[in-house]
Parts: structure tokens; sequence; C-alpha cells
């Protein structure tokens, strides 16, 4: 949109609006409501409910707003006796076929169409003809369908189309039989359930929350999501105590994200009220015994007795402290000061797969936003597989290329699906990830890099090309292939591309929803990383204090390591197989059950909310911790309030420095934390360095041609997503049941221990 | 009118997409070939194609909606969407006789609802079903352009016009 401002009246009112606005979006700007279904912000335009329709002067019909462009001097007009008798009609042939069954609709409550219906709706329906019949279904075990409750909007074909880029779900049919559906009637997706969130009807509804509640019974909280880094905004639905269902509707809440969640998100919360929630502290009082439950006086009182004997008997670097990028900045604060001032240890860490501290310290441009992302022109992909493991992310660079017509690059040694979106794509050997940041660190490395990575030496100048003729933003992506050299280099990478007209932003991708904060928060400081610490056990680590539990590829060919240790406490929801080696488990409360704040891979600070008391006598982990200090003689002055840790922080985080929840409390205003941007560094170093790793990668390695499958990293069963049965129908492949009318839930049983032996890592 | 016009309603039983895809003899890879070269865009191509693949296979079968999508690089649900769309893509089995009946505005004022039930008596099926020797299928479609020699059929590619039940009889039994 340019900047440029051309003047609009509408209903005898002179406007000025940007050039090229759309009128149905100034019309709603300006105070003047617009009724519309199949209208979706920044999707291809439908215009086929009909129902936006204005009289603009010298047009010879009434128009779709929806579809026009301002123009100078153009005359609106938004009510008058024509509009309303033509959208009073569109209504009631649209609800032609509705069935009108809003009470046993889950929609019923808060369905765009019900409440077109009282705004727009005859008091009665003129039409007596039968209405086309089509059962109730399940399009998969999260998606049910009603068919007849379609008004064809087809705004869920558009989202799956561009912003899942699956084009899973389309209308099939033709005329009055046209309806909603997949070839062969089972959805074979990432089951991301957007489709379910943008119908402005009941024809898409949730197969987990079917008949569970009604919507005016739920208490509506804004939060963000725990799963991945991406930090969607979303509105837990909760009821008495329970959490019923998460959703991302604009009507309750506004995020970057605006209405898209994934599977995780909307999907994966039955763990918050699982039973098997921890319920009370447990103490195992002799290695080898049983967990006992206690009370929380005691639990506390005995874990500061043993890391208190522990320290005395080897010294505090004996203690490792270990954080969390699942919990909130406000307990991963509160472990870091319990490691640093109260134990006064060297050793603490963060359960992330892989550390960002190279990235953070080096840091050479501003972190790009996921709006910056959607608005891009070339957007660079150094390894991750964003569809899987941030949708949101694949989602704003999808709708980046093929709304916005941005270039992107992807450098990685599999055809991830975003390939397909692809202008260049650099198939290189498995691993070499870093050979490709070798190369962009400097030109003269192209040649060998080429070489080691399989590739020819243009493909990489090419690429050098499409950056350095960018005019507008460029994106750098990476996943978490790259070293410790090869993330300061991308961190650095800005001030060799940087120009008048172009601005780089950097995206990491982590893979936990609070790594960056866990990050901020001073964890990733430590001595040692979590795998050296977990080397470290019965020599140089005698005791740990965890949040969380260890990841499985921590765990993985150390099963024995936890077992060393004289003393291990733990932070936890479920049982884990870190918490079989505890000697003490303390129950934590989830995202759902807390106030605190995380961080996502924007550098966004963003609000998590209580939507539902503690279960059992689960606390917040940075209270946990807090109440641990205070038995060991330090008074952390939290006072039992969050926002007290938070303002801590913000004084001695110059990141997060003026940052308090008021401020924080508009999500559709998110507040990115302000990060230190370093000088151009010498690279020579680390380009030597990422040299050495180079020269010493096999170049013999067989590079993949098969796209993964949709959903092989998504539906893998953690700890968390274990609790969703439907997941583990998903994880053994998304089984067609014998009838569709009922929810498979009920008619497949899956093997879960299998399930779960299968899946690797961690959720 | 006594029979409801259902449509042949495509993959309204479930269909496996397996992981089979059709082939094809290397001339017909040469005819689907030069369909696709005279487009811009691949998937201009999509309606040659299927009527190519429903002509070697007698309907889209799954292998056959696998080898479109593969074939033009779309996804499977497309080609269900415009599989669905058009009356003479057919995504179950048809006979052998395949009889459309025009259901369109001449003919249905010429007496086509008669013709239908005629049709469908003789024959023992309903609309949109085959019969049990496979021999013949009898759905409705939409105006085949032959107004003015209303009420018509087509069977296959032949136009049977100003059809009586006499001329019905006279037409089927002529099939057997």
């Amino acid at each position: 949109m340019s900047t440029e401002v051309i003047k609009v009246n509408i209903n005898s009112k002179e406007f000025e609006v940007p050039k090229g606005a759309r009128l149905i979006d100034v019309c709603r700007d300006k105070g003047f409501d617009i009724p519309s279904f199949c209208y979706y912000s920044d999707l291809a335009l439908q215009a086929s409910c009909r129902m936006c329709l204005v009289r603009i002067e010298k047009m010879p019909k009434l128009q779709t707003s929806c579809t026009i462009i301002c123009t100078d001097g153009m005359i609106v007009t938004t009510q008058s006796e024509e509009i309303e008798k033509a959208q009073r009609s569109m209504l009631e042939f649209l609800l032609a076929n509705h069935p009108l069954d809003c009470p046993v609709c889950d929609r019923g409550g808060e369905c765009e169409l019900q409440e077109m219906t009282f705004d727009w709706g005859g008091l009665e329906e003129r039409f007596i003809e039968k209405k086309n019949y089509a059962p109730e279904k399940y399009l998969s075990p999260m998606v049910a369908n009603d068919p007849q409750r379609c008004i064809l909007c087809k705004r869920c074909t558009r989202v799956c189309d561009e912003w899942m880029g699956e084009d899973a779900i389309e209308a099939g049919g033709r005329g009055a039989n046209t309806v909603i559906g997949t070839y062969g009637g089972w959805l074979d997706c990432s089951q991301c359930g957007n489709c379910i969130e943008v119908c402005p009807t009941g024809t898409l509804l949730d197969g987990t929350y079917r008949h569970q509640a009604r919507p005016w019974e739920l208490a509506q909280t804004i939060s963000t999501c725990s799963y991945c880094s991406d930090g969607c905004e979303m509105s837990l639905g909760s009821r008495a105590g329970e959490l019923m269902r998460i959703v991302a509707r604009d009507r309750y809440v506004n995020g970057h994200n605006g209405e898209f969640l994934c599977i995780k998100g909307r999907f994966g919360h039955p763990f918050v009220n699982h039973e098997d929630r921890l319920r009370t502290p447990l103490i195992r009082y002799k290695k080898g015994g049983k967990l006992i439950p206690a009370t929380w006086d005691e639990a506390i009182r005995y874990t500061a007795e043993k890391l208190k004997a522990a320290a005395a008997a080897y010294g505090p670097d004996a203690l490792g402290v270990v954080g969390s990028p699942r919990i909130t900045n406000e307990a991963n604060y509160a472990l870091h000061k319990f490691a640093t001032e109260v134990v006064g240890t060297k050793n603490y860490a963060a359960t992330d797969a892989f550390s960002l501290k190279p990235f953070f310290d080096n840091l050479g441009a501003p972190l790009a936003t996921h709006r910056d992302i959607r608005y891009a022109k070339t957007i660079l992909l150094i390894g991750g597989e964003p569809e899987e493991l941030q949708p949101l992310t694949a989602k704003q660079i999808r709708q980046a290329v093929s709304n916005g017509a941005a270039k992107l690059i992807v450098i990685n040694s599999v055809p991830i699906r975003l390939v397909e979106h692809a202008a260049q794509f650099i198939h290189i050997r498995p691993g070499m990830e870093n050979a490709a940041v070798w190369a962009l660190g400097h030109s003269s490395n192209e040649t060998t890099a080429a070489q080691k990575m399989g590739i020819e030496a243009n493909e990489l100048s090419a690429l050098r090309q499409t950056i350095t003729e960018t005019e507008g933003d460029v994106v750098i992506m990476f996943g978490g292939e790259l070293n410790a050299a090869a993330q300061m280099i991308v961190a650095q990478l800005a001030n060799s591309f940087r120009a008048d007209t172009r601005r780089v932003l950097l995206h990491p991708l982590p893979l936990y929803n609070n790594s960056v904060g866990a990050h901020d928060m001073g964890m990733m400081n430590g001595a040692m990383s979590v795998a050296e610490m977990l080397d470290a056990t019965g020599s140089s680590i005698r005791a740990l204090y965890v949040a969380g539990s260890f990841l499985p590829e921590h765990l993985r060919g150390r099963e024995e390591a936890l077992a060393k240790l004289d003393f291990l406490a733990v932070h936890e929801l479920f049982e884990t197989d870190t918490t079989a080696f505890a000697d003490v488990v303390l129950p934590a409360a989830s995202f759902a059950e807390i106030d605190g704040t995380f961080t996502n891979n924007d550098g966004l600070v963003q609000r998590v909310r209580q939507s539902i008391p503690p279960v059992h006598q689960a606390k917040p982990d940075w209270m946990i911790t807090a109440a641990l200090a205070a038995e060991l003689g330090k008074d952390f002055g939290f006072q039992m309030s969050a926002s007290a840790v938070f303002r801590e922080i913000a004084e001695r985080i110059p990141a997060y420095s003026g940052l308090r929840y008021p401020v924080l409390k508009d999500e559709s205003n998110p507040v990115q934390a302000r990060y230190n941007i370093v000088e151009p560094r010498d690279l020579s170093s680390a380009l030597n360095e990422l040299k050495q790793t180079v020269a010493a990668l096999p170049d013999d390695g067989e590079k993949s041609n098969v796209t993964p499958r949709v959903g092989h990293e998504l539906f893998k069963i953690g700890t968390l997503t274990d609790k969703v049965s439907q997941f583990h129908l998903l994880a053994a492949g998304n089984p067609r049941p014998d009838t569709v009318r009922v929810s498979p839930l009920y008619q497949i049983t899956v093997d879960a221990k299998l399930e779960r032996d299968a899946a690797v890592s961690g959720d | 009118m006594s029979t409801q016009p259902i449509q042949i309603q495509p993959l309204s039983q479930p269909v496996n997409i397996g992981d089979e895809v059709a082939s094809f003899s290397p001339e017909v890879e040469a005819e689907i070939d030069g369909h696709l070269a005279k487009y811009p865009v691949m998937r201009s191509a999509i309606l040659p194609l299927m009527f190519i693949v429903q002509r070697e296979r007698g309907y889209l079968d799954a292998p056959g909606v696998a080898y479109l999508a593969k074939r033009l690089r779309l996804r499977i649900t497309d080609i269900w969407e415009v599989a669905t769309f058009y009356s003479m893509i057919y995504t179950q089995p048809v006979g052998k006789y395949h009889i459309q009946i025009c259901k369109t505005l001449s003919c249905k004022i010429m007496g086509e609802p008669g013709i239908t039930d005629h049709v469908c008596n003789k024959l023992g099926i309903r609309l949109g079903e085959t019969t049990a020797d496979g021999k013949f299928t009898v759905s409705l479609v939409e105006c085949l352009g032959s107004c003015g020699t209303a009420p018509m059929f087509q069977i296959g590619f032949d136009y049977h016009e100003n059809l009586t039940t006499e001329k019905v009889d006279q037409i089927l039994d002529g099939l057997k």
C-alpha cells in the first residue's frame, strides 16, 4: 500500500484513505458496519456471500465492497433501503439449506451466521422446499463436519491453501449439491484446525470438543501457546476449573497470529486437566525406594536440607540447576537467581535442544517479527523445518511468497514442503548447513563449500545475487543445525548484506515456546551445557535441581547419568523418565494455571494468564523456587506475585527494561524485547573454526529426495501430546474408521505404548 | 415426479488413496504430453487429461486420480474438486452404456420425467445406479444442446432425440 492519500465519500462524509485500500476495510475502519461472510483479510477474494453490497455512484448495480479498491472521488452509500433489501434477500438464500439447528450446534452463541441472522434475517422463511440433507460426520479425529450448515463461503478452503499450503479441503460437487470435503472423505493433513476457526457457521467443528460445552459457559482467557517458539496468542476457554478448549477466534483474541493456530496449540491442551497430573509433592526417602506423597512444607524442607548437605560436602559447584525452555520467564529467572544468588553455583543450564547464546551475543540486526516475515521481499531459510516445528513462521513464509511475491531461498538437505514455494532450493548434503553458512560468511569460501555440499558454485552466487538485488526486507532464518561459530556468522550476516534500500532481519527457529526467554533470563550462561552436566553426574555434579524434564535426546546414551546423583529434585506436571530418578518431585502448575510471560522467536514478550486455578496441589515454578530459596535463608521478595518477579526481570535484564505487565496487556500490540545490536565483529576466527568443522564433515552423505510426510514432527507423541487421545490416532497414520459418523476415537484403538516408543523427541 | 433427482455422487463411497499410481502405454503418454504442451499453465490440461484417464480406465479410480495429481503437480483435492463438478467425469464405475438424460428446461417440459421413470423402471435401477450386469448406468445431466428435439438422452456419445417410451424401449432392446 502506498502512502498516497485519496478522498472517498462514504455516506456523505469525506474520508482520506491510503491509495489501494479495500473499500470494505475502509468502511469498517470508519465505523460503517458492513456484513460479510466470505471476506477474510489477507486471503484471496471470493465474493460469494454477497452480503457486503454497497451502492457506488456511477456503477450500475450494487457492488461487493470486498472486491472494490477505493479510487479517488468515489461516492459510496453503505446503508439504504435498497441495500438492506438486497442483504436481507441474500441472507434468506444463504439460509435456504441451513438446518437452523442452533440449539444443538457447538457454534451456537458465537456463530457469525447466527449473529447475522439476528441482524439481517427475516421473521420467517419463505422457502418451503425440502432442504438438502446430509448427515454429520467426522473428517478426521480433529475435524467434525456438518455439511448442511455450510454457506459455501470457502474460507476453509482458502486458509487450507494459502495459510497451510495443503489444499486438503476443497469444495466438491456442483450447484446446490456443492459440499466442502476432501478426496475420499478423510482428511489427511496436518490437522491444524484453522478451517474450524475461520468457519463462520457450525459446519466445521472441533472434533475434540463436540458437545462438551456451550460458548457462553466458558470463561475466555487470553494467553500464549506453550508448544513451539512462534508464541501464538490464543484464548483458553475454561469452565469450573477445567480447560475445555483453545481457540484463536478474533472475537476473543487478536494476537500476531491472527486466527492461526496449529494442531498442538489448538488441540494439545488436554494434559492440563489430565488424571495423570501429579497431585502432591513426592519424596523418595531412600534411593531405589518409592515416591511417597508429602506436604509442601516437608518437600521444600527436605529438598533444602539435601541441597545444603550436597553443597557442604562437595562445594556449591557440585549443584546443578536446570531450567527449561518450556516454563515462563519468571520461572527461569527465579531459577537463575536461585543458582547464582542462593546456591552460588556456576553450573546452570536450560534443557533446550540447542543454545541461542552465540546468536544473541553477536546479534548484528534486529529480530524479524512474524509481520515482518509476511511483508519481507526475500527470505533465506537455512536448515530447519518450520512447517512442522514453527507452523506460524511457515504460514507467514507461504503468505509472503504467494500473496506478497517474496522470494524464498531454502537451504536444506531434505526437500521440505516449503520447497514448493521456493524461488531457489539449494539441496545440500545432510549435515552441511554449517558449510552453507561458512560460504555465506565469505564469498571466497563458495567453491570449496559448494563442492563439500554437493552443489554447483553458481547456486551460492545466485543466492547472493538474489539478496543483493532485494529492495525491502531480507529475513534470514536458521534452524538448530548450526553450531556456535555458524550462529555467530549468521547473526553478523546483516552487516554484509545491509544497504540503504534493504533491511536485514534475523529470525532464529528454536524449538520451544520460551527458548528465547530461557536464554534471556540467563539460563544458558552457565559453565556447562545440559549434556555436559549429565556426563559429569557422580563426579563434579552431585545434585541437580531441575525444572521440567530432560529431553529424550539428552538422556539417550546417558540412561545411567541420573542414577549417579546424590540428589535430584524435579518440578514436573507428570511422571517422566527424569522423575523416575528423582528424590523429590514437586508438582508444577501448567501454563493454563499461572501468570507469567513467554518470549517467542520474534523477541515478543507475551503474557501467559491464569485461566484455571492450579490443579491439585500444583504451584507455579517460580513460587516453588522462591519457597526453596526462603528455606535456604534468602527472601526473593516476590511476595507471591508474578508481576513482582517480572518487575525485577525488567530491572535487571537490559533487553526487558521498562516492561511491566500493564505494558504487555494488549496482545494486539505485542512488545518486542530490545536486544543489544552489537557492532560488526571480526569473524575471521569464527570462519576459521567453521572451516575446520566443514573440512571434517564427511562429503559422501546421500541427499534425501523424499519430502517428509505431513505431521512427521507435529504428530510425534511427547509427554504432553501423549495425553491427547487423538494424537495417538494421528501418530498411528490417521487410519480411516469404518464409519465417519462416529468419532474415530470410539472405533480405533491404538497401542499407546508402541506409539510412545516410536516417537523419539520431546514435544 | 416420483424419482428424486440424484446425481451420480462421485466419491460418495469412501476411496482409500493408495500409493498405487496408474500407468499408461507410450502412445497414451505421448497423447498426454501433447495436451500438456498446449497450455502455458500446466493445470489447464486437467480436463483433457481426465478424459484420457477415464477413457483408458473406465472411470477416475484412485490410481488414475493419483496419476493426474502427480502428472499435473496438483493436490489430490484439486482433482477431486474438478472431477466432482462435471457430470461427464465419472469417479465411480459406469456401465457399458451410460444413459445421460437431459434434465434441463426444454426436455423437462417435453416429458423428461416420464422418460426417466420409464428408463429406470425398465432397467430396474435408480438414477445414478448401474445395472447388476454392469451394462447400463442412468443419470440426469444438464442441457445437451438439443432442445429442438426434446426430450432426448445421450448414450455414450450418441444422441437419441424426440424420445417416446416406445422409442426408448426400441433403443434399449437394441442394445441388449
